[in-house]
């Protein structure tokens, strides 16, 4: 590209960039609310942030699992929110476990931008619909397979600045931008994006709508896409479809209903220009609301080039495999602060020296103090 | 400096459309049917108000669909029943609209709780051992007629802050509204006027303010802590506390379990009666009027043995 044009089209980006910026300006300083707003807070009347705190126990019997089986502290969140001013709401989730300390997600989000919200900080990326839930969320002890070798067995989890569009389309309908900081692979990063290179900023899509079927049935689609470049120097990224179908009956809200619902979700990399497919996998689950303080839920599940916990082989190290597993589950929740649930498990690998795997599992939950309604 | 003229242009005129007060059609969104209906009623011709929650929800309870995001995206006016009752649902309902004119602390947003006499403020500790609790009072003060004259004075005046021009004929209509409820009032009063004093059990404590209202006597709930079912030994005790003082009448609304209601009913030989204490709960509750109409022919009828209300 000649300099001239580069010139004109730096300017031009200027004029636009001023536009744009002016536009964003004046748009979050709407002269009448700011002379009215206040701190007020629909959490809370007082200084103070909203508190609540949830508290994860669990206990498993997997014969295939050089563990001892009994119960075990997985995790306790303490949840801070509160308004941090006219303009901004501010969510935290720290984390404590066995293993140490994890701010989880520290952000906040913006509240004066018609049609659009900016969520800034360590961020849960809108990627997918079971990444989007807190583990106490999970409609499964068990996260399923394909998540921990994609983005992550709790989702995408990284510092970034995430902006979600509502469309003017008569229905429900959401997209949603994001840049996030680069970060290596690890245990709850499958996927590579720890490029040191200064292009390389990790970006992700999300399109999400949602129907009503009715005024009890709602169908949500949804699709996603993450990218960025890795340690290694090659793009790395995932992307997943995901499809919802909820009934809530309108005279008993709280007391029955069900979700079918199914993901996908892929991890691949781009090497030699040519792309790899690298682990990939899905879920379709079926809960279902007995009673006020009953459900059950069963769900099947695929995971291809796969790592989980009892496919290792003979020195006990993992090996990759196509696994295919069929959970069933029931939750007692006496109030909407506890539950406790058991599930039954039942796995195949092509590889390892497992080639089955059975296992139980038991979860109690406990949440005490302001905890915020989980998305619907 | 071309650019700064165009940033300062562009600046004004975004901040004097957004300055600028929505004179035709305020669009209210509210928690509930009934307030709504007092939108309706005192914004008359110059507003349009639709309740997120429909009158056979339980308003605990609203599922908080997207859905109802997107239709809010645009409101002038979000009412909130306050006191907590829409806590579960509607802090993921107003951020995910993106709509900054109705959030907590913008103009638009109106906690239609303010002023009322709040009955069942805990006094002391407040404790989910309780149950699940409205730790700042009883929020079903919409089963009260006088409460929602209330609501309509304060909601003439935030409709007459965002819409000044059309001023006085808020003004006007919440005078009327008034005018007409406290002339409902007095018919039901001398409906209800017979039955001072009778006991009645509820499912859940969201009938307090009409009892208050019309001198029933609260005698318990099915439910045996707010937010927890009923057990089989629950029951019974409850139903021979019922039978020794002679309770007759359990009332409950059309978003609660009927089976324990039935049941209780028959062991304390009385009646379980379906009613509604949200416009729109039962036919024919089209508007608050109506739905007092509706309300009190029921309990009365119930209580007369005259009727079996709308089982």
């Amino acid at each position: 590209m000649s300099s001239p044009r580069i010139a004109a089209l730096s300017v031009a980006c200027a004029r636009s960039f001023t536009f744009a910026l002016a536009a964003v300006i004046a748009g979050m300083m709407c002269a009448p609310e700011i002379a009215t707003a206040q701190t007020s807070s629909m959490f809370s009347n007082l200084a103070n942030p909203a508190i609540g705190m949830n508290a994860l126990f669990s206990g498993l019997a997997a014969h295939n699992l050089n563990q001892p089986y009994g119960m075990q502290f997985d995790e306790a969140e303490i949840s801070l929110i509160s308004v941090v001013d006219p303009y901004w709401t501010f969510t935290s989730n720290i984390v404590f476990t066995p293993d140490g300390v994890d701010p989880e997600e520290v952000w906040v989000r913006s509240i004066k931008i018609p049609s659009i919200q900016l969520k800034l900080g360590k961020i849960r990326g809108t990627f997918g619909k079971h990444g989007l839930l807190h583990t106490h969320a999970f409609p499964f002890i068990q996260a399923p397979i394909v998540m921990s070798n994609t983005i992550g067995g709790e989702g995408f989890k990284d510092p970034g600045l995430e902006a979600s569009w509502l469309t003017p389309l008569p229905w429900f309908s959401e997209l949603t931008g994001g840049v996030y900081q680069a970060v290596g692979p690890d245990d709850e990063h499958p996927l590579d994006l720890g490029s040191s290179r200064h292009d390389n900023v990790p970006y992700l899509g999300h399109f999400k709508n949602q129907f009503d079927l009715g005024g009890e049935t709602t169908l949500e689609l949804g699709q996603s896409f993450l990218q960025g470049r890795g340690s290694d120097g090659h793009r790395h990224a995932a992307w997943g479809a995901d499809a919802t179908v909820r009934n809530v009956p309108a005279t008993s809200s709280n007391r029955h209903g069900w979700i079918l619902q199914s993901e996908y979700l892929q991890k691949g990399s781009f090497v030699g220009g040519s792309y790899d497919r690298e682990q990939d996998g899905g879920y379709a689950s079926f809960q279902y609301r007995l009673s006020q303080i009953w459900w059950a839920g069963i769900r099947g599940e695929q995971a291809r080039k796969s790592f989980t916990d009892f496919v290792v082989d003979g020195a006990g190290d993992p090996v990759a495999a196509k696994v295919n597993r069929a959970s069933a589950n029931i939750a007692w929740m006496p109030s909407e602060f506890s539950f406790i649930r058991f599930e039954y498990s039942h796995a195949k690998a092509d590889a390892g020296i497992h080639p089955t795997d059975d296992r139980i599992a038991v979860q109690m939950s406990y949440t005490i103090g302001y905890h915020p309604a989980h998305a619907y | 400096m071309k650019s700064l003229i165009r940033f300062m242009f562009v600046s004004m005129v975004v901040l004097t459309s957004g300055a600028a007060p929505a004179f035709a059609d305020l669009k209210i969104a509210t928690s509930l049917t009934d307030l709504a209906s007092v939108a309706q009623l005192v914004g008359g011709k110059h507003v349009t108000a639709q309740s997120l929650c429909r009158g056979y929800e339980d308003p605990h309870f609203v599922p908080a669909k997207p859905s109802l995001m997107k239709a809010i995206q645009h409101a002038d006016v979000f009412v909130s029943t306050g006191l907590e009752l829409d806590a579960g649902w509607l802090p993921l309902v107003l951020p995910g609209s993106r709509n900054p004119k109705i959030q907590p602390g913008a103009k638009g947003f109106v906690d239609a709780s303010e002023g009322i006499d709040v009955l069942e403020k805990p006094s002391g500790t407040v404790s989910r051992a309780e149950g699940d609790v409205h730790p700042l009072g009883n929020p079903h003060y919409y089963a009260d007629p006088k409460a929602l004259e209330v609501v309509a004075d304060h909601l003439a005046d935030v409709f007459s802050r965002l819409d000044p021009p059309n001023a006085a004929d808020y003004a006007a209509n919440a005078k009327a509204f008034d005018q007409k409820m406290e002339a409902s009032l007095a018919k039901w009063s001398q409906q209800m006027g017979p039955y001072k004093g009778a006991p009645v059990v509820t499912y859940h404590k969201n009938f307090v303010y009409f009892a208050e209202r019309f001198g029933l006597k609260q005698f318990g709930t099915v439910e045996p802590k707010p937010g927890i079912p009923p057990n089989p030994r629950y029951l019974s005790d409850l139903a021979d506390r019922m039978k020794t003082e002679g309770v007759k009448l359990v009332l409950y609304q059309p978003y609660y379990n009927a089976d324990p209601c039935n049941q209780l009913a028959k062991r304390a030989g009385g009646v379980a009666v379906k009613i509604a204490t949200e416009v729109g709960g039962v036919a024919g509750t089209d508007d608050v009027f109506s739905k007092f109409d509706v309300l009190v022919s029921s309990v009365a009828g119930a209580l007369s043995g005259k009727s079996g209300g709308q089982q």
